[in-house]
């Protein structure tokens, strides 16, 4: 159950489209040499660093003889170009095609070998590499390189001319098309194959996956681009030099690398920019240049391990966090509104798990407890709360980082267990030992959990929308469509799109009476959906099941006929051992939330259900 | 071919063995104990060379040259354990401890390298040869120099050797490299035999820096080259025991003598580079290595 959308349908798009812009607008704006000269070099290096990630971080595929690769291009353009006199554009593309069958004959001996072994031999191989270019002095120019090598031009206008600007706006093509085509291989199923034998090499084998080929193929799709950039790198200095395959050269780009984040394409062009600014910035201070930038790559990787990336990701997310908490505050305020809907008062306890916004009619009457789902709120009960008030004191609240209460620590707090305890924190509160527990979706993992834990009577259970669990995560699998939007589940941000369509499919389809529940998808905390689903594991998932096959307490399934999300044949066929009416209960037409769509049918059978209990 | 020249051959041959074995050694300690490569070796060998220099040279302190060894190993013992302490102990519980520690030695050869550049300034220097004069028997020469090198090697070597196994630190250093856990479980302070393998590690390279010191003129990048030539020797020998990169130094220190001689200087390194790879295409875990799956 991966979700994974393209990029124009994700959030990721905007920014994109931004930065080209800036970089388009660049050199207009910055138009002295020297300052397009060093995004120019950026554009190379990340070029360079983000196909090399294919490799190392993609792959896991430690080639340190990329570099190499790099030169290759360097040295064919020069020899096509400046020996052979072949046009320099064909030369550019050459470049990559020599690279490619380089990386190829790279990756014979490699394929045999793993872990340091490919590092020790990569190095070698480059090193190899480099002492047959000095050493064939007559073609290379050895030691001394080769100068003068015939510059871009389109019809007569040399590319070099207007402070550089064609070679900027061939550089930033160049990006451009590479980064498209790392998005097209990573994406593809050769990219899939990649990253399956870097995460489990004998499991993929076992699917069917070639290692042979695939490290084959990697090490080649890496190639073509370092290798254009590197023709394309001697076109704009003009110059061939050995220094392509120094331990300089291969150390600037593996710390753009780690620093921008292994593993991800956009992290590394980012720390290319960072890196060849910075790299600038400090070229004054001679030998603190590099003192200073190596320091800074220890720096960045003994506390940011994910590099720029990660630190950006976290940024993200604490802006999302501010966000979201702000959002709950403010909404506090719309307390009458809410209390209006349901007809019961509102108030916040104090927990170890942020304040908590409980809703409660209070009274001496038999308490019945309501948990909502994912990424909702204590008031999709309303109907519940009107519906069931005359003969139950009705209790429901807010998760941490949902509704009105306060966003917690993800760690701790955005899990099964941490909201089945505040369940019990809220009910010590209202003075309650013996409760009905109703739980919809999540809730129903709450209520299930609450149930089993044991801190309270339960005298009655219910869910709806929700499969009981044997094994994390393989049932998962089977309890639910993998095909709904529930894949989006633990999505931790979601565009526009997703949360309509998440909240269509988990609530009720957006009109005047639903739009409450689809405005909780904004301030619901990203991190809640995604802590939550990555901590299933916290959860004793037998001892739920135990408890529904010993059938100490009165259990019933009401699940709406259509919910997209569920597998009834999954939930039907588990082992219940008080199972009210011997089977689920479908409520007629209705959807994941069936409380809501259909309430008169669910309020009855739910009513019912509760008065079976009771004898 | 006549006799003097073979005989200067070989000489030259046994010469960069005893070099080659000596860095070889303490690259392959680290290797073998704490199952990362240290790319600082090769500054290591640099800051040796001008550690003694600092000590030894007639420019500077002036000490008796066993004194500026002596302290030189100090020295290179004390920044190989902080270095360990800095640049790898961090990682170690990392999964991707290899892949981090590769660019931490890197950055961190960057830094010594760019250190010894901003101390000692850009002028290449030597260190006073050790002893001077040659012995001649009929017309083969060779320097007392050159003895005296293959004599302090053997030595080292076999020191350590013998340090790894008969000494109870040596021995409980073997016993943290085979299983870190059954150690630990034991009583041994993990940290403490890596920083000391660290530290031996840098010894040994710091003691090849001043012998490379004696022959050639010194620059803080130094290192690079004989890092190489380390690298050679560990994969072409496998790293099953200790002896092994020492028996594949001396071979390749052989092999390079009579690849200047045959193929000349520039194609020397490439010969050997080949030959490595033609080792680890037939025999990856090296001449003398014992198969293991993974590292």
């Amino acid at each position: 159950m991966r979700y994974d959308p393209s990029l124009h349908r994700t959030q990721g798009l905007l920014p994109l489209l931004i930065a080209l812009a800036a970089l388009i607008v660049y050199p207009f704006v910055f138009d002295a040499t020297y300052f397009r000269h060093v995004v120019i070099l950026a554009f190379v290096f990340a070029i360079v660093a983000t196909s090399w990630d294919l490799s190392l971080g993609f792959g896991g595929l430690f080639n340190f003889a990329h570099v190499a690769l790099f030169a290759v291009g360097i040295y064919t353009y020069a020899i096509l170009a400046k020996t052979l006199g072949f046009s320099p554009w064909l030369s550019i593309l050459a470049g990559g095609g020599t690279a490619a069958f380089v990386a190829l004959l790279i990756a014979l001996p490699v394929l045999r070998l793993d872990g340091i072994y490919v590092i020790l031999v990569t190095i070698a191989l480059s090193q190899l590499i480099y002492l047959v270019v000095i050493s064939s002095s007559d073609v290379t120019g050895g030691t001394s390189g080769m100068v003068t090598l015939p510059t871009l031009t389109i019809g007569d206008y040399r590319l070099s001319r207007d402070g550089r600007i064609g070679y900027y706006f061939v550089g930033l093509a160049l990006l451009v098309a590479n980064l498209g085509f790392l998005y097209w291989v990573t994406r593809s199923r050769l990219g899939r194959s990649i990253v399956a034998l870097r995460d489990n090499k004998y499991y993929a084998i076992a699917r069917g996956i070639s290692e042979a080929r695939t490290r084959a193929l990697t090490l080649m799709a890496s190639a073509v681009f370092t290798g254009m950039a590197g023709a394309f790198y001697a076109a704009y200095l003009r110059v061939a030099s050995p220094d392509a395959f120094g331990i300089g050269f291969l150390t600037l780009l593996l710390s753009i690398l780690l620093v921008g984040g292994a593993g991800t394409i956009w992290g590394p062009v980012l720390a290319a920019f960072a890196i060849s600014v910075a790299s600038e910035w400090l070229s004054g201070f001679g030998a603190w240049q590099n003192i200073i930038i190596a320091l800074a790559i220890i720096l960045i990787v003994v506390f940011y391990p994910g590099g720029l990336w990660a630190a950006l990701q976290e940024l993200r997310q604490a802006a999302d966090g501010a966000r979201t908490s702000l959002m709950a505050r403010w909404r506090r305020r719309e307390r009458p509104a809410r209390e209006a809907l349901t007809g019961a008062p509102e108030r916040m306890l104090e927990t170890p798990h942020g304040s908590i916004a409980i809703a409660d009619t209070g009274g001496d009457k038999p308490a019945l407890l309501f948990l909502h789902g994912n990424s909702a709120c204590k008031e999709a009960f309303c109907k519940q709360f009107r519906a069931f008030s005359d003969a139950y004191r009705v209790i429901s609240f807010d998760y941490p980082g949902h509704g009105v209460s306060s966003n917690a620590d993800p760690e701790t707090s955005y899990n099964i267990p941490a909201y089945a305890e505040i369940a019990e924190t809220v009910l010590a509160d209202c003075g309650i030992s013996e409760v009905y527990v109703f739980g919809w979706s999540l809730g129903g993992y709450v209520a299930l959990e609450l149930a089993a834990r044991g801190n309270i009577t339960v005298k009655a259970l219910g869910i709806t929308g929700t499969s009981p669990l044997n094994m994390v995560p393989d049932d998962f699998g089977r309890g639910y469509n993998p095909d709904s939007h529930l894949v989006l589940a633990s999505k931790q941000y979601f565009s526009r799109t997703e949360s309509d369509n998440y909240a269509n499919s988990a609530t009720a389809p957006i009109s005047e009476e639903s739009a409450f529940l689809h405005r909780n998808l904004r301030r619901t905390d990203g991190r809640a959906r995604f802590y939550m689903l990555g901590r299933l594991g916290v959860v004793d998932w037998p001892r739920q099941m135990r408890m529904l096959r010993e059938g100490r307490i009165p259990f019933a399934i009401l699940n709406g006929s259509d919910d997209p999300f569920l597998n009834h044949d999954y939930i039907a066929r588990l082992k219940y051992g008080n199972l009210w009416n011997g089977s689920p209960q479908d409520i007629p037409n209705g959807r994941h939330a069936p409380f809501f769509n259909q309430p008169d049918a669910f309020n009855l059978e739910l009513f019912r259900f509760l008065k079976s209990a009771d004898r | 071919m006549d006799p003097i020249t073979l005989f200067s051959i070989i000489k030259g041959g046994l010469v960069l063995g005893a070099l080659y074995a000596l860095m070889a050694t303490g690259l392959s300690l680290v290797w073998t104990t704490l199952g990362i490569f240290n790319f600082a070796h090769g500054a290591f060998i640099a800051l040796g060379a001008y550690v003694a220099w600092q000590f030894a040279s007639a420019d500077a302190y002036g000490l008796p040259l066993g004194l500026a060894l002596a302290v030189t190993t100090g020295v290179m013992f004390a920044i190989g354990a902080v270095i360990h302490f800095l640049l790898v102990k961090p990682f170690e519980r990392r999964a991707d401890v290899v892949l981090i520690t590769v660019i931490t030695t890197l950055a961190g050869s960057a830094i010594l390298e760019n250190a010894l550049l901003l101390i000692w300034g850009p002028r290449s220097k030597q260190i006073p040869e050790l002893v001077e004069g040659t012995v001649a028997v009929a017309e083969f020469q060779l320097a007392w120099s050159e003895v005296l090198l293959l004599v302090v090697v053997l030595a080292i070597l076999i020191g350590l050797g013998l340090f790894l196994r008969y000494t109870r630190p040596g021995r409980s250093m073997r016993a943290v490299s085979q299983n870190r856990e059954a150690a630990q479980l034991l009583g041994l302070d993990v940290p403490i035999y890596f920083a000391l393998a660290f530290g031996l590690s840098a010894v040994t390279a710091g003691l090849a820096g001043v012998f490379v010191g004696t022959i050639r003129f010194m620059n803080p990048a130094m290192g690079a080259e004989p890092l190489m030539k380390a690298l050679i020797v560990v994969i072409f020998g496998g790293i099953a025991r200790f002896s092994s990169p020492i028996y594949a130094a001396f071979i390749i220190g052989l092999l390079e003598a009579f690849s200047i001689y045959v193929f000349g200087l520039y194609w020397a390194p490439a010969v050997l580079f080949l030959t490595m790879i033609v080792v680890l295409l037939i025999k990856p875990e090296g001449l003398f290595g014992k198969y293991q799956r993974t590292l």
